[in-house]
């Protein structure tokens, strides 16, 4: 049962499947953090993302490794179109946030459904080889998609700790109102914190479109995963959601291989309530915020 | 800061002196126009909006009652789904008679939220909204996966209605509607006596109510258990109205449903609920003509309402209220 080429393939599902969990669950933590708004339609950036890689890597041809950021950069500047109709109206409104991004994901689905049908597709694997490491076999594609997401991963990190705008966001993110005191521009920094959101879901999107299958629902999967990621964490909570991913995902890879996916929902949920019980401001938030 | 989930001042009891007679008027009405328009003009389908209408109300109401205490729950449809399957095992294992079957599925989710209750209630608000979607999930997972009991993802079939006569939508009509107006009327009882000023307190001030000698989470628990007794009651009737019971309808997205009928029609008031309910239930039947488009503009028309009125469509009721008294902009 437990041979070395089963743990090192659960492995690296396990390291492939916390990458895209992080990278959906830091856009939806960035959004509730800074902006107070529950993001229902998280989804449905994952599914553009999806489709957008598709049309460019799929139908177009274009070199694997650029139509990838290609596609999630057009999904970002698409939803700058969003945020002006929409979002912006619900900063800082949880509730109303929440039923009209609702209302929001199902328009996005169901245009999908209108414009691309609801059957399955699937995007063409970029590397179909299995690389050989120390005489175990790991699927080249899983690993790429791990590589990828380190690499956004890495920007994003430099971005929110390195930079003028990335230390605003932290600010921004712990108190809007002294942020703006100090003279913060808040409507820009809630434009920037967007696009980087929408950006990171849609590249979560495309590569789990291309590990899984491409369809107009396929955003509920890593929408319920990014909510369940975040409360893990903590709201609002960066290194929280990377933990959280991180978490998620390796255990969902190795008790769903090991004891099945039924176990696997029902010890996840478990965990997660008895630590909201116990922790609700997640792993890594700080107690502060039950205030918020 | 302010706390998100707090909502304005209540509006239960706070109707001015000469509109009582205006209000008890507009009460009888609306009482008559329920019991007698399926007399006057009804065919199976608006009979069936109807009934859908009066057992989503129980569902939206028994939330309003939990969201009066400062908690919005997104695992109601859970607590529906443990009243609909207590209520098709009375009738198809347990061979209970009539009362007792409706019983027994308001007793099972009242006793599930009396028992988790004092654990949930004790989270601040956005947190207790993700507890109870976890606990949502896993009571549905419950249902998929004790197949011995529940009959798996399949669900339980051949449910015989004990109830001789509600074949005909029309007595089925009248049938769900007395125990909508019971359960409605229950909320009202509740919200319109001390406890619910008790409840209101608590929502504005825990700390200060409190103080004053209100038993906060206790009230929350037992508030949250009625709740759960009144959404499975509603449960129960879908059961009956159905046949049969299956996990797939008490998933996020009918907890979802409860939700948008509270917060679309306007949370701080019961009559938002109603309004909610109303419009939850008639629009995407109103937009069945575009079949194609039907979903999206319904999630268009979602956007717009929270956009344009963040309180809800009981926002334009009061704007118009305002306006026909002509002395707008200074009520708001």
């Amino acid at each position: 049962m437990f041979s070395a080429t089963l743990l090192g393939q659960v492995l690296v599902n396990g390291l492939s499947l916390s990458a895209i969990y992080v990278l959906v669950a830091l856009g939806f933590t960035l959004l509730f953090g800074i902006m107070r708004v529950v993001n229902f339609s998280h989804g449905a950036f994952a599914m553009l993302g999806g489709y957008a890689l598709f049309l460019l890597y799929g139908k177009w041809h274009l070199p694997y490794l650029l139509a990838v950021p290609l596609a999630a950069l057009g999904v970002a500047a698409l939803a700058m179109v969003l945020e002006y109709l929409v979002f912006r109206w619900f900063y800082q409104k949880m509730m109303q946030s929440m039923i009209g991004l609702l209302g929001l994901n199902m328009a996005l689905v169901y245009s999908a459904v209108l414009l691309w049908d609801v059957y399955e597709r699937s995007i063409p694997p970029a590397i179909t080889t299995l690389i050989s490491v120390g005489g175990v076999l790991l699927p080249a594609d899983r690993l790429t998609v791990v590589a990828i997401a380190i690499v956004a991963l890495g920007a994003f990190w430099l971005f929110m700790t390195r930079t003028r705008f990335g230390l605003a966001m932290r600010a921004a993110s712990q108190d809007v109102e002294t942020a703006e005191a100090q003279g913060m521009d808040t409507a820009a920094l809630y434009r920037m914190a967007f696009f980087i959101a929408i950006f990171l879901t849609a590249l979560a999107g495309g590569l789990y479109a291309q590990t899984y299958s491409l369809s107009p629902f396929m955003g509920d999967r890593p929408l319920i995963v990014a909510f369940v990621v975040v409360i893990l964490g903590g709201m609002g909570s960066i290194p929280g959601a990377a933990l959280g991913g991180v978490l998620l995902g390796f255990s969902e890879s190795f008790v769903s291989t090991f004891y099945g996916s039924a176990v696997s929902s029902f010890a996840s949920f478990g965990i997660v309530i008895l630590l909201l019980i116990f922790r609700p401001w997640g792993l890594l938030g700080t107690k502060e915020a039950m205030r918020a | 800061m302010t706390n998100p989930l707090v909502l304005k001042s209540p509006g239960t009891h706070a109707q001015p002196r000469g509109n009582r007679v205006g209000a008890v008027l507009a009460g009888l009405g609306a009482a008559l126009a329920v019991l007698v328009w399926p007399l006057v003009w009804s065919n199976d389908f608006t009979l069936t909006l109807g009934i859908l209408i009066a057992i989503n109300l129980i569902g939206a109401v028994s939330l309003h009652l939990i969201v009066r205490t400062g908690h919005v729950s997104l695992g109601h449809a859970a607590f529906m789904g443990l009243g609909a399957y207590a209520t098709a095992l009375s009738l198809t294992r347990w061979h209970l008679v009539f009362p007792f079957d409706l019983l027994a599925g308001a007793a099972v989710p009242a006793l599930v939220a009396l028992l988790i209750g004092p654990l949930l209630l004790r989270l601040a608000g956005k947190y207790f909204v993700l507890v109870t979607f976890m606990v949502g999930e896993v009571i549905r997972l419950t249902f998929i996966q004790w197949s011995s009991l529940t009959g798996g993802a399949n669900g339980l079939f051949g449910v015989i209605v004990p109830v001789p006569g509600l074949d005909s939508l029309l007595h089925f009509y009248y049938f769900a509607l007395a125990f909508c107006v019971l359960c409605v009327g229950i909320v009202v009882r509740i919200l319109t006596s001390e406890l619910g000023r008790a409840i209101d307190s608590i929502r504005e001030a825990q700390r200060v109510s409190e103080c004053s000698g209100v038993p906060a989470i206790r009230m929350k628990v037992v508030m949250f258990s009625i709740a759960g007794a009144l959404v499975g009651v509603a449960g129960g009737l879908q059961v009956y109205l159905l046949k049969y019971v299956d996990p797939s309808a008490f998933t996020i997205v009918q907890s979802l449903n409860f939700l948008i009928m509270n917060v679309i029609g306007g949370m701080d008031h019961l009559a938002g609920a109603v309004i909610g309910t109303v419009f939850m239930v008639v629009l995407p039947q109103a937009l069945e003509q575009y079949v194609n488009v039907q979903q999206i503009l319904f999630g268009l028309i979602l956007v717009a309402v929270m956009i344009g009125m963040p309180g809800g469509l009981m926002d334009a009721v009061k704007r118009l209220r305002s306006l026909s008294r002509g002395r707008s902009g200074e009520e708001r």
